[in-house]
C-alpha cells in the first residue's frame, strides 16, 4: 500500500495515529507555500470605530482608498456595540457561546455590509465565507475586498475557559487575524481608537502607558488585566507558521494607516518569539 | 433603550456597553447558567478509519446497531470521519507546502463523503446527510420531524482553522467536531464509535499485559501521557472547559451488541470525564 502513496510521510499519515507528536513534528517540516504575500490584511474595529458613525468611518475609508494603489487590502470589519447588546440579552437567556457567535456574525456582517457600501464605488466587492476561492481574483483586479471579521465557527465556537464567562473567545479580532495567517500576508493592521497597547484601558485609566514594541511573551508575562486585541490571537501567534507580526494603530489619527501600510512603526507592534 | 454616550463613543445600553470585552472582570461576570437545546440528542460520531475504511463487514452491523437504535426512538445526531482519504489528502497538501487552513478546508469533503455513504445505508429509515451550509441552524427543526441527522463530523473552521503547536495538521477534526456541536446543543452524550475497546495504560497490540481503563478524568490523562490517544487531543482541552458535555465515551463498534449497551446505561468502553 504505501508504495502507492506520494511520500513516506503519506504512508505514516494513512496507518499512523494523528495524536502522535512524532508524526505530528513531521508534517510541519515541508517548506510552506505563501498564498497572497504581497496582501495586507486590516480590521477596521466596530465599536472602536464604526459606531463612532461618518466622523470616523470617512476618513479611515479614504485613507485606505487611497493606499489602494500602492497596497492589495482585504479589509475585515469588526462587530461593536450591537454585539454587546446581543450579548447581554443572549447571556441573560442563557444562550450557549455557540449560539452567541452566530449572533456576533450578524452584527460585523451588518458593518462589513456597510463598509462596502462605503467603497463600492472603487469596483471592491463584499466576500462571505464561502466566497473566499474568489479573493485573490478581486484583489488582482480591483485591490481590495471586503468582509466580516468574525471567523464562521457559529455553533462550534470553542467556550472561553471555565470561570472566564461565556462570551465567544474567538471574535472578529482572531477571524481576521486568521485570514492573515492562512494566507501569509505582507501585513496585519487592527484599526482601532487608541495608539496601540497600553498597560491598562486608557479610556478609565489615566496612568495607562503606551507600550510600541513587544512580544508576545513578554506580553502575557505582564499579564494585564485588559488587552488591546483578543486574548486568542495572541495564543495563535505563538504557534502560527506566517502571521508573527501584528500592528494596531488609531485610526481616528490622519496618516496612521498610510505609515503602517508603509511598514513604519507606529502604534504599536506585536511580535511572535 | 437609548442611545449613552459617556466615552465620545455612542453605546446601545447593555450591561456590556462602554466595556472593554477584554477585561478580565467583565468576562468572568458572563458567567451564566447554559440553556439546554436538544437535551434528548445523542451525538455519535462514526470513524472514518476505524469503521467506514474497513467496508462493508464492520459498516453494515454499525447501521444494523444504529437502525436499532432509531426504531427505540432515540434521536441521533451523527457525525463522520473522513478516513483514509482524509489522511492522503493531508500528506499530498503537506508536500505542497499549503497551510493548516487549507488542509483543514479540503478535509471536510473526505468526511463530507463518509456522511453520504452512511446516509445512504439509512436512508430507509430517513435518515440523510444534510449539507453543511444548513445543518447548524436547521438541527432541531431536523430532529423533531426525523429519527436522525447526518453530517461530517468537521467543526466548520476551514481557512479559520487554528495553527497546532506541532506540524501542520488541523486540530480540530471530526471527533472535535462532534464534542463541541453536543456542548453547543446539550446533547445527553457524546460517543465515539471507533475500533479499539477504549484507553488502556499502554497499547495493547504491542503489550499483552497493557491494564484497561474503563473511566479517567482529563487531568489524570494527562498526567499519564499516553503516546496516542484514539480520539482528537484537542477534545481534552474542550471537556476541561465544557459547560453542559461533562464526559464522552469511546466504545468499540467492532463488537457487537457495545452501541446498545453503551444507550442502556452499561459498563463498556471507556469515559473520560471533566475533573
Amino acid at each position: 500500500m504505501s508504495e502507492a502513496l506520494l511520500t513516506d510521510l503519506g504512508a505514516r499519515l494513512v496507518t499512523g495515529s494523528l495524536s502522535d507528536e512524532e508524526l505530528l513534528a513531521d508534517t510541519g517540516t515541508s517548506r510552506p507555500v505563501q498564498i497572497l504575500p504581497d496582501a495586507n490584511v486590516v480590521k477596521i474595529g466596530g465599536q472602536s470605530l464604526i459606531d463612532r458613525g461618518r466622523a470616523a468611518v470617512f476618513p479611515v475609508i479614504e485613507e485606505l482608498v487611497a493606499n489602494l494603489p500602492d497596497h492589495k487590502l482585504i479589509i475585515g470589519c469588526g462587530a461593536g456595540t450591537r454585539a454587546r447588546h446581543a450579548y447581554s440579552i443572549g447571556l441573560d437567556l442563557g444562550l450557549p457561546t455557540g449560539v452567541l457567535s452566530v449572533l456576533g456574525t450578524f452584527v460585523s456582517s451588518q458593518n462589513a455590509r456597510m463598509i462596502h457600501y462605503l467603497v463600492a464605488r472603487h469596483g471592491i466587492p463584499f466576500i462571505e465565507p464561502a466566497q473566499f476561492a474568489q479573493l485573490p481574483l478581486y484583489l488582482e483586479e480591483r485591490r481590495g475586498v471586503v468582509f466580516f471579521g468574525m471567523p464562521p465557527y457559529t455553533f462550534w465556537q470553542r467556550n472561553p475557559e471555565t470561570g472566564m464567562g461565556r462570551i465567544p473567545p474567538h471574535r472578529t479580532d482572531t477571524g481576521v487575524y486568521l485570514i492573515a495567517e492562512v494566507f501569509s500576508s505582507r501585513s496585519m493592521i487592527f484599526i482601532k481608537d487608541e495608539r496601540g497597547l497600553y498597560t491598562a484601558d486608557p479610556k478609565k485609566d489615566r496612568s495607562a502607558t503606551f507600550i510600541p514594541e513587544i512580544t508576545v511573551s513578554e506580553l502575557k508575562a505582564l499579564d494585564l488585566q485588559d488587552v488591546v486585541v483578543e486574548r486568542a490571537v495572541l495564543d495563535l501567534m505563538e504557534t502560527a507558521e506566517h502571521g508573527r507580526r501584528i500592528q494596531v494603530i488609531n485610526g481616528l489619527e490622519p496618516g496612521t494607516i498610510t505609515k503602517a501600510l508603509n511598514g513604519e512603526q507606529v502604534g504599536t507592534v506585536i511580535t511572535s518569539d | 433603550m437609548g442611545p449613552a454616550v459617556s466615552d465620545q463613543r455612542p453605546h446601545l445600553e447593555s450591561f456590556l456597553m462602554r466595556e472593554s470585552l477584554l477585561d478580565r472582570a467583565v468576562e468572568r461576570s458572563t458567567e451564566t447558567p447554559v440553556f439546554r437545546m436538544l437535551p434528548d440528542s445523542y451525538v455519535i460520531k462514526v470513524g472514518g478509519r476505524s469503521i467506514f475504511d474497513r467496508g462493508r463487514e464492520v459498516v453494515f452491523p454499525v447501521v444494523a446497531e444504529l437502525s436499532a437504535a432509531l426504531d427505540d426512538g432515540r434521536k441521533l445526531i451523527l457525525g463522520t470521519g473522513g478516513g483514509a482519504r482524509t489522511r492522503h489528502v493531508f500528506s499530498i497538501g503537506i508536500d505542497l507546502g499549503l497551510p493548516t487552513g487549507v488542509l483543514a478546508q479540503l478535509a471536510a469533503a473526505d468526511a463530507l463523503g463518509t456522511a453520504h455513504m452512511l446516509g445512504t445505508l439509512l436512508a430507509p429509515k430517513g435518515v440523510v446527510a444534510i449539507p453543511p451550509e444548513i445543518f447548524g441552524h436547521l438541527l432541531p427543526l431536523f430532529l423533531h420531524a426525523v429519527p436522525g441527522v447526518i453530517y461530517n463530523g468537521l467543526p466548520p473552521y476551514s481557512i479559520w482553522e487554528h495553527p497546532p503547536r506541532v506540524g501542520r495538521i488541523p486540530p480540530h477534526r471530526t471527533d472535535a467536531g462532534c464534542f463541541l456541536l453536543a456542548e453547543c446543543f446539550g446533547s445527553k452524550e457524546l460517543i465515539l464509535l471507533k475500533d479499539v475497546n477504549g484507553l488502556y495504560d499502554d497499547d495493547p497490540r504491542q503489550n499483552p499485559d497493557a491494564v484497561f481503563i474503563p473511566e479517567i478524568g482529563v487531568a489524570e490523562l494527562r498526567r499519564r501521557k499516553l503516546r496516542s490517544l484514539p480520539f482528537d487531543p484537542v477534545i481534552l482541552d474542550l471537556l476541561e472547559h465544557a459547560r453542559l458535555l461533562k464526559q464522552f465515551r469511546i466504545v468499540n463498534a467492532l463488537q457487537p451488541g457495545n452501541l446498545r449497551a453503551a444507550f442502556a446505561g452499561e459498563k463498556v468502553g471507556t469515559i473520560v470525564h471533566a475533573d
